[in-house]
């Protein structure tokens, strides 16, 4: 049995990239997450933005790859991995948007206004 | 008798069954015996309890005899053979105990059918047994025990003695009490005959040592004289009232009729050999012995010790005859003790003799006080005409030697001033006794009274300015005249100008005239020491003085003040006094004008005259002579003093008559110098001083053999500068011979109380006064001889003594309390709180009791306490202290004198007397040997107050076991050196004590188990004497027979249990589940009490509790069909009220069953709902996280099988919320007698709301421990406890795919807790974190293992725990920077983590609060 991951990507109308990724993140899957999110910054045309609010669970595995990306990409995601993402320090090496909670999820959020630097 | 070797070339005795193995002698008597005849039958066949008693008594050293079975059969160990038995060995072995004993059964049977019949041990201290062992039937003294041997089966059947003698030990208690008892009298002065009255009492308190006693002084003639006698009547023939003269020798006793009755014969008693100082033995036959008194024993003494009473420096006063205890020998220490009595009556005669020489002399010296006294009184008057006849021709002699020598006039000068001085007291007396007897003649004049004062007040001029004193005098003249006797106002205004210069150092004396309301008012104000408020009443009291006062000199007759007022009085006028004290006084007198208030007859015409005339002289001159530079201090000659130490050298070395150095100590000038020529003129060294402080200053540079003072002086007056001297040790013996005007007994007597040797009253003649200095120097060097003699005899009592100062410091110790305390004479003295009272801080009630023994002397002034006290050494002593409150007669003063007697020993035996007792309960009451062993260890460290007491068992295999009361209980953490004594322990003799002189101790005994060793840590610093080892040995052997019989309850509980077990509850227990079961500590039987859980087909789980009337093998029995009926019910239908319906059914069939209580209840572990119903059980208890607690105690109804077959049950539901805890039980958890249920059921509530913290099982135990009784549960105890949801436990193989279906369970789980939702999050990736790590590092060599993952929720606290079965490598931060980063986010998310690698696989175990 699998752990469920799914990805989409798409550019937005500022034409950031956004990957989004939903289920959980573990060590079996988080070699599928790196590949994703390297094709994901292979397409990007400056900084990709990846879209965690729809994973539940993350750990260290896949917390790994984001910190080795994190000088190419930024993070948006929710409360629930608020905690994991300050406590690994990935919040000081790249922006990562909505942990305190953010505006609602689907449309353009408050912080999407701001083009990526 | 079977004799094999073996092998290390040892002879043992094998006979008996091994009983009596061992090589003593006694040892193989013991085999010899033919055991067969006796009761006992052969010892292959003895009871185990009978092979252990005989083990214990052969392997002690200590003296010990058993008696055993229905004819008492007697055994002894070789300590007591060679101790007590004597020539009975061997015969006395296996004999019944009543033939063995015979002489002494009485005492004995008596307290063996005690112990038989009690149980209970008994304690004899030092009883009196008359042994024949040394040829002659002795006085001995034995302590011992009987304690109680049992049976295998706990009966008493025989008994065991520890004996250890006394003799020594009594006797020397009893002739030390005598010894006390003959210094207790507490007169310290009496007569000779008082003293031997004394004295004999105390000596027929003791017939057993001394069964009669003579007293023989000598008299002059040299005949003995018979002064006392104890135990004889009056006229027997071995006391005959007088024996002829000591050294008549072979005349003795002749031609007298008073005599020994037997001319020409040697006297009854050696009274020669006495006289020459030697004792002698004297063998009591012949005639005058035949019918002497046995005194405490049943015949009479056979010898008398006949002990000279030594005088120091002369020959005895007299001898002792001493009739002896037969009973015991005449060895060294009865010699000292008859030697020590004569001793004492020795010092008392010498006392009682020179006390009686002192008190005829004090009344010969009263006798010619009381005839100067009335020589003085009637003479005062003559005194004037003498007086004219000195100063007339004084007078003469000045004029006529004007042109002489300075000496000549200087003598001329000292006659004149004291003639004058003498003139004005005598003036001033009969003055004074004129107006008394209304013999006054005045004669009234008008007169200007503002000139007249003036001019008297100018006389006083040069004396008040060269007292460095300002004088102002305002007499402005007054309108009219008053009426004045000239004579009568002179007298007023001088002395009370004389009064004021007298008080004043310093400021003004101010004189002033003025009218004030119709009268004229003269004042004379000073700025002097004042007067204080309670003596202002009495300032014009005649002969009243003030005591104390600072003043220029203490010369004056008291009688100034009260003359002016009888002065002011007869003019019809008015004196009052304003004074405070230190600021100065007014004294105000007012006169009316005019005549009308004086008798007609007294007034005559204004004459004018001279205002000061010749009365003023002698005021002027006297108030110069206390002014410092009128001083011709008569020269001390310095060439008289030497060097410093001169007097010390003199005093050592003076014969009797001097010369002496000598203080002289008076304020008049005069005298000082009188004195000092006369003392000098006699040989004496003189230094002379004007005032007490300076007399207190010169004494304690050198001391004198003598200080001659005057009791009145400025600064400090003779009464207290004496009491100043005797307060110091190293002037306290000065002797003080005190001199004073003031004639009469009570002024002697007062000067004599505050510690003066004599007292001599002015005048004196030269004569009078060199003999009494020589009297006194001679009688304070008598006094320092009977002080040494004083000190000899503190020394020889017995019991400690000192006296206490009335400040309450120790200022003497004797002998005696020096070896009790350790503390000498050295150190003296002590402070108020001496260092050997129990320190305040660290032993408060010890202290207290010492500070109320002597507090209470002050209000009933003496008392008898028991006291603990400290040893200079460290160690606690208990003292019998007598304490007394007493006035020395010497100085005055309270002081407190007491004794103290070591009762240490007496109170420890009490002590010990009671552990027995108490060991013995509590082995008795112990229901396990673990609950011996450690109510046994407590004892014994209470006993010995011991900071720690271990026990280790030595089983044959494993490691020693280990009990311990104030050590760590357990083999490898004790102290090395402890495990090689209780090592050392083991291999020794049993019932041995070993004492390691380092405060530690040990015995050895027998455990069921194996050889078990004892180790009492008493700390550094206390004894351990042979009695504490007596005392040990004996606890120690009732210790191994309670273990014994406790080790069979052991097994028989065991016994009970593992039937219980194979009766009872699943094998396996749904998880979430604890029960206990715990069976009534007694009687030990199985019960009918169970538990049981029962898995359901669709996950549910049936729970029943249960309890079946009675116990025994029947109840068990009923509860084992119930349980299976039960549980076949459950799983048919799981519906709880009607499982009890159908149980009730089966219940009314079995017989037994009825009246069974059941709780039966089917809990959805899922969702935690509850259904139950009660068949009259103790309702359920619930506990929520918070602690919220509810009982659940709907659907009841009666127990089973009690309303027939029919009917409906009732039924509950309920939810048991998340980390709520669930306790059911059997009403043995909380039910006590008297007390009502719901008060155990609230109990067991507060237990889980206080443990809901903790895991199910050691709550579980925890509920059983705190609900127990003392005494253990009374009722068997079924408890099973619940606690939602039950723990989460995953096994899964050690892959990565499986991490997402392991976190889908664990959140699921989680969501059971019912938890914050960030916590659930943190719970799961710290969770996954360590699973992901047990994937990942714990299996990446050696794939296929499994992790196993276990979380816990309790009240607020969540338990999480994931194991593997591999290795983790520890993080390589260069080959892989990201592999410690889960670590690390499991101690962020959790707040405790920690990782325990192992041989077998790694566990993380990590914690957090769930609570918000």
């Amino acid at each position: 049995m699998t752990t469920p991951l799914t990805f989409t990507s798409y550019v937005r109308a500022d034409g950031v990239s956004v990957l989004v990724a939903t289920g959980e993140v573990d060590l079996s899957n988080s070699a599928d997450f790196a590949a994703a999110t390297d094709a994901a910054l292979a397409g990007a045309a400056g900084r990709l933005l990846v879209d965690l609010r729809g994973v539940e669970y993350l750990d260290s595995a896949g917390l790994n790859e984001l910190l080795i990306r994190a000088g190419r990409l930024e993070i948006v995601a929710g409360t629930l991995l608020a905690p994991l993402l300050t406590i690994s320090g990935i919040t000081e090496l790249t922006t990562v948007y909505g942990l305190t909670g953010g505006g609602p999820t689907g449309v353009v959020a408050p912080w999407a206004a701001e083009p990526p630097a | 008798m079977a004799v094999r070797d073996d092998g290390q070339g040892r002879k043992r005795a094998a006979a008996g069954g091994g009983v009596f193995a061992g090589d003593g002698q006694i040892h193989r008597d013991l085999a010899a015996v033919d055991w067969a005849a006796t009761p006992l039958g052969r010892p292959e066949s003895w009871p185990q309890s009978l092979r252990t008693a005989v083990g214990i008594l052969l392997s002690s050293r200590f003296p010990m005899w058993m008696a055993y079975g229905p004819e008492l059969t007697f055994f002894c160990n070789d300590a007591y053979r060679r101790d007590t038995l004597g020539r009975k060995y061997p015969w006395a072995l296996g004999r019944p105990s009543r033939e063995v004993w015979t002489e002494v059964w009485e005492h004995s049977y008596s307290r063996i059918t005690t112990v038989l019949s009690t149980g209970q041990a008994t304690w004899d201290e030092a009883l009196l047994l008359l042994l024949e062992r040394s040829g002659y039937p002795e006085e001995t003294y034995h302590t011992f025990s009987y304690s109680p041997l049992r049976d295998d089966a706990g009966t008493a059947v025989g008994m065991l003695c520890v004996v250890s003698e006394d003799t020594e030990r009594v006797i020397g208690e009893r002739r030390m009490a005598t010894l006390r008892d003959l210094g207790s009298d507490p007169s310290v002065a009496r007569t000779e005959e008082q003293m031997l009255a004394f004295a004999g009492r105390q000596l027929t308190r003791n017939p057993y040592d001394l069964p009669f006693t003579l007293t023989y002084l000598y008299d002059e003639d040299g005949t003995a004289r018979l002064a006392g006698r104890t135990g004889l009547p009056a006229g027997h023939p071995a006391a005959p009232a007088r024996l002829a003269a000591a050294g008549d020798g072979e005349g003795a006793g002749d031609g007298d009729g008073a005599g020994d009755g037997r001319p020409g014969k040697d006297p009854v008693w050696p009274a020669r050999q006495a006289a020459a100082g030697e004792p002698s033995v004297v063998e009591l036959v012949g005639e005058p012995f035949a019918a002497l008194p046995a005194g405490a024993w049943p015949l009479p003494p056979t010898r008398a010790l006949v002990v000279p009473l030594q005088r120091q420096g002369a020959g005895p006063y007299g001898f002792l005859v001493a009739g002896l205890n037969r009973y015991r020998p005449l060895d060294d220490a009865t010699r000292g003790f008859v030697e020590l009595v004569a001793g004492h009556l020795a010092a008392g005669i010498g006392s009682a003799r020179s006390f009686r020489a002192q008190q005829r002399r004090a009344e010969e010296l009263a006798e010619l006080d009381r005839a100067k006294t009335a020589f003085f009184s009637n003479v005062s008057h003559e005194f004037r005409t003498p007086l004219s006849l000195i100063m007339g021709p004084a007078e003469e002699l000045r004029a006529h030697l004007a042109g002489a020598g300075p000496e000549v006039r200087g003598e001329l000068e000292v006659i004149h001033r004291n003639a004058l001085r003498l003139g004005k007291l005598v003036n001033t007396l009969l003055d004074f006794s004129r107006i008394e007897a209304g013999r006054m003649q005045a004669r009234y004049e008008p007169a200007d009274l503002a000139t007249l004062t003036a001019e008297l007040a100018s006389v006083f001029r040069s004396a008040v300015e060269r007292a460095g004193l300002a004088y102002e005098v305002d007499c402005p003249p007054l309108a009219q005249p008053v009426h004045l006797d000239r004579g009568m106002w002179e007298k007023v205004v001088l002395n009370l100008l004389s009064n004021a210069l007298k008080f004043t150092f310093d400021g003004t004396i101010r004189v002033a005239v003025r009218d004030e309301r119709g009268q004229a008012v003269v004042t004379v104000a000073d700025t002097g020491v004042g007067v204080p408020g309670h003596e202002l009443p009495r300032l014009f009291e005649r002969f009243h003085r003030m005591e104390n006062a600072r003043a220029r000199s203490h010369e004056g007759s008291g009688i100034g003040l009260a003359l002016v007022r009888e002065l002011v009085a007869l003019h019809g006028g008015t004196i009052t006094a304003d004074s405070r004290e230190g600021e100065g006084t007014v004294f105000t007198v007012r006169l009316p004008y005019g005549h009308a208030h004086l008798p007609a007859d007294a007034l005559v015409a204004g004459g004018g005259g001279p205002a000061v005339t010749a009365v003023a002289d002698p005021f002027v001159q006297e108030a110069l002579r206390w002014l410092p530079e009128a001083e011709p201090e008569p020269e001390p000659d310095a060439g008289d003093r030497g060097g410093g130490g001169s007097g010390a050298r003199q005093r050592a070395g003076a014969a009797a008559g001097g010369p002496f150095d000598v203080v002289v100590a008076d304020d008049n000038a005069d005298m000082r110098g009188y004195l000092t020529r006369l003392l000098r003129g006699a040989g004496h060294r003189v230094r002379a001083v004007g005032d007490g402080r300076a007399a207190l200053e010169a004494v304690r540079a050198d001391p004198p053999d003598l200080l001659v003072a005057d009791v009145m002086m400025p600064r400090l007056d003779g009464l207290r500068t004496v009491a100043a001297l005797r307060a110091a040790p190293r002037t306290a013996s000065v002797p003080v011979l005190m001199l004073s005007a003031r004639a009469g007994q009570e002024a002697s007597v007062e000067g004599l109380e505050a510690g003066a040797d004599d007292y001599l009253v002015k005048p004196f003649s030269a004569a009078e006064l060199l003999a009494r200095v020589r009297a006194t120097v001679e009688l304070a060097r008598l006094r320092s001889h009977h002080a040494r003699w004083r000190r000899a005899l503190t020394d020889a009592m017995q019991e400690a003594f000192f006296v206490c100062d009335g400040q309450g410091a120790v200022v003497e110790v004797n002998a005696a309390f020096t070896r009790m305390l350790g503390f000498g004479p050295e150190d003296l003295p002590y402070p108020a709180v001496p260092p050997w009272w129990p320190a305040r801080e660290a032993e408060p009630e010890a202290y207290r009791q010492v500070a109320d023994a002597f507090g209470a002397l002050v209000e009933q002034g003496a008392g008898t306490h028991t006291l603990p006290v400290r040893h200079r050494e460290g160690h606690r002593l208990w003292v019998s202290a007598s304490l007394a409150r007493v006035h020395d007669p010497d100085s005055g003063r309270s002081m407190v004198v007491g004794t103290f007697r070591d009762v240490t020993a007496e109170r420890y035996a009490v002590r010990r007397e009671s552990a027995v007792a108490a060991l013995s309960l509590r082995l008795s009451r112990a229901g396990s040997t673990a609950q011996a062993l450690d109510g046994a260890l407590e004892e014994l460290c209470g006993l010995w107050r011991a900071g720690s007491g271990v026990a280790a068992v030595f089983p044959a295999a494993g490691p020693p076991q280990v009990t311990a009361w104030g050590a760590p209980a357990a083999w490898d953490a004790l102290d090395g050196g402890l495990r090689e004594a209780l090592t050392a322990l083991r291999d020794g003799p049993r019932l041995a004590p070993y004492a390691d002189g380092r405060g530690g101790v040990g015995v050895g005994l027998e455990h069921p188990r194996g050889p078990m060793a004892v180790w009492l840590g008493l700390g550094a610093g206390r004894p351990f004497t042979d009695r504490d080892g007596t005392l040990l040995s004996l606890l120690a052997g009732h210790l191994a027979q309670g273990l014994a019989r406790a080790f069979q309850i052991d097994q028989q509980r065991e016994t009970a249990l593992a039937l219980q077990r194979a009766i009872l509850g699943p094998a396996a227990l749904p998880a979430g589940f604890a029960v206990r079961y715990e069976p009534a500590a007694r009687p030990l039987e199985v019960g009918g009490d169970w538990y049981d859980t029962v898995a359901l087909a669709d996950g549910r789980i049936g729970i029943v509790v249960g309890d079946c009337v009675g116990r025994g093998l029947q109840a068990a029995a009923v509860m084992g069909q119930l349980r299976s009926a039960c549980r076949a019910l459950l799983l048919q239908d799981p519906r709880p009220d009607r499982v009890l319906l159908a149980l009730d059914r089966f219940a009314a069939d079995l017989p037994g069953a009825g009246s069974t209580t059941v709780f039966c209840g089917v809990l959805d572990p899922g969702s935690g709902r509850l259904a139950y119903s009660s068949a009259g059980h103790p309702p359920g208890v619930l506990v929520g996280p918070d602690g919220a607690t509810r009982l659940l105690d709907q659907g009841r109804s009666t127990p089973l099988a009690v309303r027939g077959r029919s009917g409906t049950r009732p039924y509950a539901q309920d939810v048991v919320p998340a980390r709520a805890l669930l306790l059911l039980y059997t009403d043995g958890l909380v039910e006590r007698r008297r007390r009502p249920l719901s008060e155990g059921v609230e109990r067991a509530g507060a237990t889980l709301r206080e443990g809901r913290h903790t895991g199910t099982r050691e709550l579980a135990a925890l509920v059983m421990e705190r609900m127990a009784p003392p005494d253990g549960y009374d009722d068997d105890v079924a408890l099973l406890l619940y606690r939602s949801p039950a723990p989460l436990e995953v096994d899964f193989p050690a892959e990565a795919g499986r991490l997402a279906p392991v976190r889908r369970q664990l959140r699921e789980w989680l969501d059971r807790c019912e938890l914050p939702a960030q916590t659930v999050q943190n719970v799961l990736v710290a969770a996954g974190e360590a699973c992901a790590n047990a994937v990942e590092h714990g299996h990446r060599d050696a794939p296929g293992g499994t992790v196993r993952l276990r979380a816990e929720a309790r009240a607020d606290r969540l338990y999480l725990s994931v194991a593997d079965s591999g290795r983790w490598k520890p993080p390589e931060p260069e080959a892989a920077p990201h592999r410690g980063r889960g670590l690390a986010l499991m101690r962020a998310l959790m707040q405790h983590v920690t990782v325990t690698p192992g041989a077998g696989g790694t566990t993380v175990a990590m914690d957090t609060r769930t609570a918000p």
